[in-house]
């Protein structure tokens, strides 16, 4: 009886170890595909002053790691990508124009974009944060799960030319 | 006492240098402004007669005092221009300091009876003046029950005449929002696509120099003219090498030349002289002023017009 004990914990705990692994490497993975851009952004309306409501697609095995990773996309996206707007929502271009900006402020954005980090304060789930089926699709082995996203657009330009990482429209003036 | 005196002038020249590396450009101003359109379709136009031909130029005040849609829109974009850190110059308020300023210099007196000396030019130029104008037009459709705003946001450049931002489009139509929040939604959603390309504009400013235009003129009183020689060579062509060694890359294009006037556009300068200082069209042109009264022995009036537009009328003062 104890062995048996003993070696349904052993086999729990292997589950557990391989569950989290595998979670851990759809994380990584993400982020890997923010880092490459490999995510969509669509203008979902006119956000209220200061803020872009828009819907961000990304992409895992696991759909609980596409959502999460949703928000750290949608900053990642309003800084370096921009998005294209629809009838009625205009576009707007990324917040830098500088395309080697990732690159020359390495550091920064290391911390910047570390999980569960500063990147946070800036974007919220618009909603209940419910995903509707629609937005949950399977893409071969991968979930492509589109996630409506509300970003403090100014509070992170603030923040970002309060670093000095992008200018502000007056300065050098 | 020597050692002290070798101190305070290294102590003077390091704050010189400091002092001029930190120097900052000549900021321009931007005011917002209904466009031409706007005001023609909401009937704030005036209506003059110039010899003959009947004139309609906008009536900015009129506007202004009767379209509360208007102030919104002016004072929305005030207001998100402030937060970006650019505060802009607001039309109302620059229509009362002019008339304010004229009633006052039309009553200053000194203790000895005289008054304020006033040409007819300075006349003409007391008017509204910005750098950059952003002219604004939006325009309601109605389909049915359904409205929506056609917003349009204009970048225009005072003295290059260029259009260096821009943002436009139509918002998504509603069957219950009231115009005031229609238009609140347009200038929210557009604001930053304008800034974008205003920062785009800044950015070529400060790589490549600011765009200026030069007139060069002759008072009819000079007995010579730009096509006389000069230095072995005629006037005009010794301007048009000042121009070229004095702007950044030898950046210009001379639109137009006669013997009488010479019209130079595209012009770059240098944002800052060779002290450091910040330039703008009239400190650059006085470099030329100089140049023909050393090098030439010739008079010239200069005149100037914001930021970025220079006369200078050879013959006289």
């Amino acid at each position: 009886m104890r062995k048996i004990v003993n070696l349904s914990s052993l086999v729990l705990f292997m589950i557990l170890g391989v569950s989290m692994s595998v979670s851990a490497q759809a994380r990584k993975k993400a982020d890997k595909d923010t880092e490459n851009f490999r995510y969509e952004i669509e203008g979902v309306g006119v956000g209220t002053q200061g803020t872009y409501l828009i819907k961000v697609w990304s992409y895992s095995k696991k759909p609980v790691v596409a959502i999460e990773q949703a928000k750290k996309n949608a900053v990642h996206g309003i800084i370096f990508k921009g998005y294209t707007g629809k009838q009625g929502v205009p576009g707007q271009k990324a917040l830098t124009s500088n395309p080697n900006l990732e690159n020359e402020k390495a550091d920064f954005f290391t911390d910047f974009f570390a999980d569960n980090s500063k990147y946070m304060k800036f974007v919220s789930v618009s909603g209940d944060g419910s995903i509707a089926a629609e937005d949950r699709l399977k893409v071969g082995k991968e979930y492509k799960v589109g996630v409506v996203l509300s970003v403090n657009v100014d509070a992170l330009r603030k923040d970002l030319e309060a670093a000095g990482v992008i200018k502000g429209l007056g300065s050098g003036f | 006492m020597k050692n002290n005196l070798k101190i305070s002038f290294i102590a003077f020249l390091l704050l010189v240098s400091i002092s001029g590396a930190f120097s900052q450009a000549k900021k321009p101003t931007i005011m917002v402004v209904p466009s031409d359109v706007w005001c023609n379709t909401n009937g704030y136009m005036t209506e003059f007669d110039n010899q003959g031909t009947k004139i309609k130029v906008p009536d900015y005040k009129r506007a202004l005092q009767e379209n509360a849609d208007l102030l919104l829109v002016i004072s929305k974009i005030n207001e998100l221009m402030t937060e970006r850190g650019f505060p802009l110059k607001n039309l109302e308020s620059c229509m009362k300091t002019l008339t304010d300023q004229s009633a006052e210099d039309a009553m200053l007196s000194s203790k000895g009876g005289a008054s304020v000396n006033e040409s007819p030019i300075d006349k003409l130029k007391k008017v509204a003046k910005a750098d950059i104008w952003m002219q604004m037009t939006w325009t309601v459709a109605t389909t049915g029950p359904k409205k929506s705003i056609t917003f349009v946001l204009q970048g225009l450049d005072a003295y290059t005449d260029k259009q260096v931002a821009g943002a436009s489009g139509t918002g998504a139509p509603s069957f219950t929002a009231e115009l005031p929040v229609l238009l609140q939604e347009a200038v929210i959603a557009h604001i930053d696509n304008f800034n974008g390309q205003l920062q785009k504009h800044f950015d070529d400013l400060f790589a490549n120099g600011r765009e200026i235009i030069l007139r060069i003129k002759t008072w009819d009183s000079w007995d010579g003219d730009l096509q006389k020689d000069f230095g072995g060579e005629e006037l005009g062509s010794q301007i048009e090498k000042w121009v070229s060694s004095n702007t950044v890359a030898g950046r210009f294009s001379t639109s137009d030349a006669t013997e009488n006037m010479m019209l130079f556009e595209q012009v770059r300068i240098p944002l800052y002289d060779a002290a450091n200082k910040a330039v703008d069209a009239r400190g650059w042109a006085k470099g030329l002023q100089k140049y023909l009264k050393d090098t030439y022995q010739l008079d010239a009036k200069l005149m100037m017009k914001g930021l970025g537009q220079a006369q200078l009328v050879i013959g006289e003062k």
